[in-house]
């Protein structure tokens, strides 16, 4: 690996860390849009700080920009509480009127400079080691990795402080005003770090890649975990692994660097929302089987505990009377006598002992709603597990 | 009861969009009782606790506990919310839930430590739900969650507690467990204030009321007030409720 490829990583994987981190608390805070709509608008804000600063990496430039971000999502608050119109509608309103406003600009104004179109949709990370950032004539790196590597520091250090403050609020805002933790200084505390960030990754990988970035990484881990520690992490790896495999798909590709890490994340995405253990596609359905052969087995045996008619139990009749078809009868019959719930004599299906409690036991459940129940039935079958 | 005010309420008004929700509300709670706010849908009982609390904001009057600003006796106060105001889904156990009840004494930037850990576990215990501390909350029946609500305003040690439907959605014997500590706070010389929705089960759980329908339209001890009367002023014509002795 050449250095410039090395340093091409390093930012991507710095840009994916402090997108991931902010990304997470909008991901639970459902606000995954407001992080559209800061990319597109903070446009205008990049235009305007490039007119006054004639430096697409000044501090100032960023902070012009992150105050575009924050303006617009003040902007949104305050169309949707009017009542006029929901959120998203207010989202769809504000953004592209901003971001178009900073293209025109750009058309008028900017045409010299290397802010085009494109650059602005998917970035140039691969340009990003050519603009060294010199310190008295001494080169120490690229300026993109020093500018998003500040971010980052910046956005660490702020969630070791508040992590508390953010879990708080984000999960209950209530409470979180009540204990004298004000939400509104939380929620722009957040909408400011996630618009600085924007800006930061903004010039390196543009602004389609930021939301991606902003959003898969912990849309992915939010599928896998079930702690918000471990959410944070998973997603600062799904964002990394996803930046550098990203990277060597590109090369391999000879393509956008921006939109093979974006591609990533997508399958990245698709193989959680597949195989995640408990709330991945295929363990719901396998669930939903399970619980529905269960359900079956239950009405099966409420029927033998309700039933003394000898015509009523006869295997062969099973099915006339519970008005299933034969496969679903044998299923149900077969996984009954496995668990030694019914014994069949002379072809009339009788309940075992332990048949007879489990049922009475499942429809005290289910009659009474009340879980202390069933505490002990819950490793044995799904249909408990809620 | 003793004789101090815990709550003193004075001509609050509260308008959502220039509608007012409430409109110019006296209320003294006094001390160590266990007060129901009954009301019909819209009476304004949630956005009444809420504006105590100062999660929302009046348009005119003030709120004083014990004689001063909330803001000023924030820890005397703990607060249980409605239970659908929450993600259920959100990535955290129902010993970190209860842990936030901690938060407030902690302040900002602050991290709980073994000394609140063990008063978290400590209201788990009281509620009766240590076995479920380390389950995910969305695993968590309605009432095993609203369990894990009232611990987390058990582990704040407040003077006074402000619930919003404490009963909605659980089953009868967690609701019986929930009325249970309530009373026990009460003992303990706590007042506790519920915004209750079952008016059948006012004079059995409740020692004080509050009629509330936008005015306030009575307040008091609840053999005293808890009458057809009153009934019928809040929630219309002819209301009758057949009240169990």
């Amino acid at each position: 690996m050449s250095s410039a490829q090395i340093e091409i990583q390093l930012i991507a994987s710095l840009v994916a860390i402090a997108c991931a981190i902010p990304g997470t608390f909008l991901v639970l805070r459902k606000m995954a849009m407001i992080s559209d709509a800061i990319s597109h608008s903070i446009l205008p804000g990049i235009v305007i700080g490039f007119f006054i600063t004639q430096d697409l990496n000044s501090p100032l430039l960023i902070l012009l920009a992150a105050l575009t971000g924050v303006i617009t999502v003040v902007l949104v608050e305050y169309i949707q509480k009017t009542g006029l119109v929901k959120e998203d509608t207010a989202i769809g309103l504000v953004f592209p009127v901003l971001f178009s406003i900073g293209v025109l600009m750009i058309a008028k104004k900017a045409n010299d400079v290397h802010l085009d179109i494109d650059a602005v949709l998917l970035g140039e990370l691969a340009l990003a080691p050519f603009d060294r950032l010199l310190i008295s004539g001494v080169d120490v790196g690229p300026k993109s990795l020093w500018i998003i590597g500040s971010i980052l520091c910046i956005t660490v250090l702020l969630l070791l402080a508040f992590f508390k403050e953010l879990k708080l609020s984000t999960f209950d805002k209530g409470l979180a005003a009540s204990l004298g933790f004000s939400p509104a200084i939380i929620h722009y505390g957040l909408m400011t770090v996630s618009s600085i960030t924007t800006v930061g990754a903004f010039d390196a990988v543009g602004a389609i890649l930021v939301v991606a970035l902003m959003i898969a990484p912990a849309a992915s881990a939010y599928l896998l975990t079930t702690d918000l520690k471990k959410m944070l992490i998973l997603s600062i790896i799904f964002g990394v692994l996803s930046a550098i495999s990203g990277y060597w798909f590109a090369h391999w590709l000879d393509a956008s660097i921006a939109g093979s890490i974006t591609t990533m994340l997508g399958v990245l995405f698709l193989i959680v929302y597949l195989f995640a253990p408990s709330k991945g596609i295929i363990a719901v359905l396998y669930r939903e089987k399970q619980q529905r052969i269960e359900v079956s087995l239950l009405t099966f045996l409420l029927h033998l505990k309700n039933h003394d008619d000898e015509n009523e139990r006869h295997v062969n009749h099973l099915n006339e009377h519970i008005n299933w078809q034969k496969v679903r009868s044998k299923i149900v019959l077969d996984l009954a006598l496995k668990n030694n719930m019914i014994m069949i004599d002379d072809s009339i299906v009788f309940l075992t002992p332990k048949g007879d409690k489990f049922t009475t036991q499942a429809i005290d459940y289910i009659i009474t709603n009340e879980d202390a129940q069933i505490e002990g039935m819950k490793d044995d079958f799904f249909l408990f597990r809620g | 009861m003793s004789n101090k005010i815990a709550v003193k309420v004075d001509d609050l008004t509260v308008a959502y969009n220039y509608k007012p929700v409430l409109w110019d509300i006296d209320l003294e709670i006094p001390e160590s009782v266990l007060m129901a706010i009954v009301g019909p849908n819209g009476a304004g009982k949630s956005t009444l606790i809420k504006s105590i609390l100062g999660i929302l904001k009046p348009i005119a009057g003030s709120v004083s506990i014990y004689g001063k600003s909330y803001e000023k006796q924030r820890s005397l106060v703990a607060y249980v919310p409605q239970k659908g105001s929450v993600d259920w889904d959100f990535p955290t156990t129902a010993l970190d839930v209860v842990m936030m009840g901690t938060y407030g004494s902690l302040g900002w930037i602050k991290r709980p430590k073994q000394k609140q850990k063990k008063a978290a576990l400590e209201a788990l215990e009281k509620v009766g739900m240590l076995p479920f501390k380390g389950r995910q909350i969305s695993q968590l029946s309605g009432g095993q969650q609203q369990r894990i609500f009232l611990a987390r305003a058990l582990v704040q040690d407040a003077s006074i507690y402000f619930m919003d439907e404490p009963f909605q959605g659980v089953d009868a014997t967690t609701e019986i467990a929930i009325i249970n500590i309530l009373k026990e706070l009460r003992k303990a010389g706590k007042t506790v204030i519920v915004v209750h929705h079952d008016l059948q089960t006012v004079p059995e759980y409740f020692d004080w009321v509050t009629f509330l329908n936008v005015k306030k339209i009575a307040t008091g001890p609840v053999k005293d007030i808890f009458n057809d009367d009153n009934l019928t002023k809040t929630y219309g014509i002819n209301y009758k409720v057949s009240i169990q002795e």
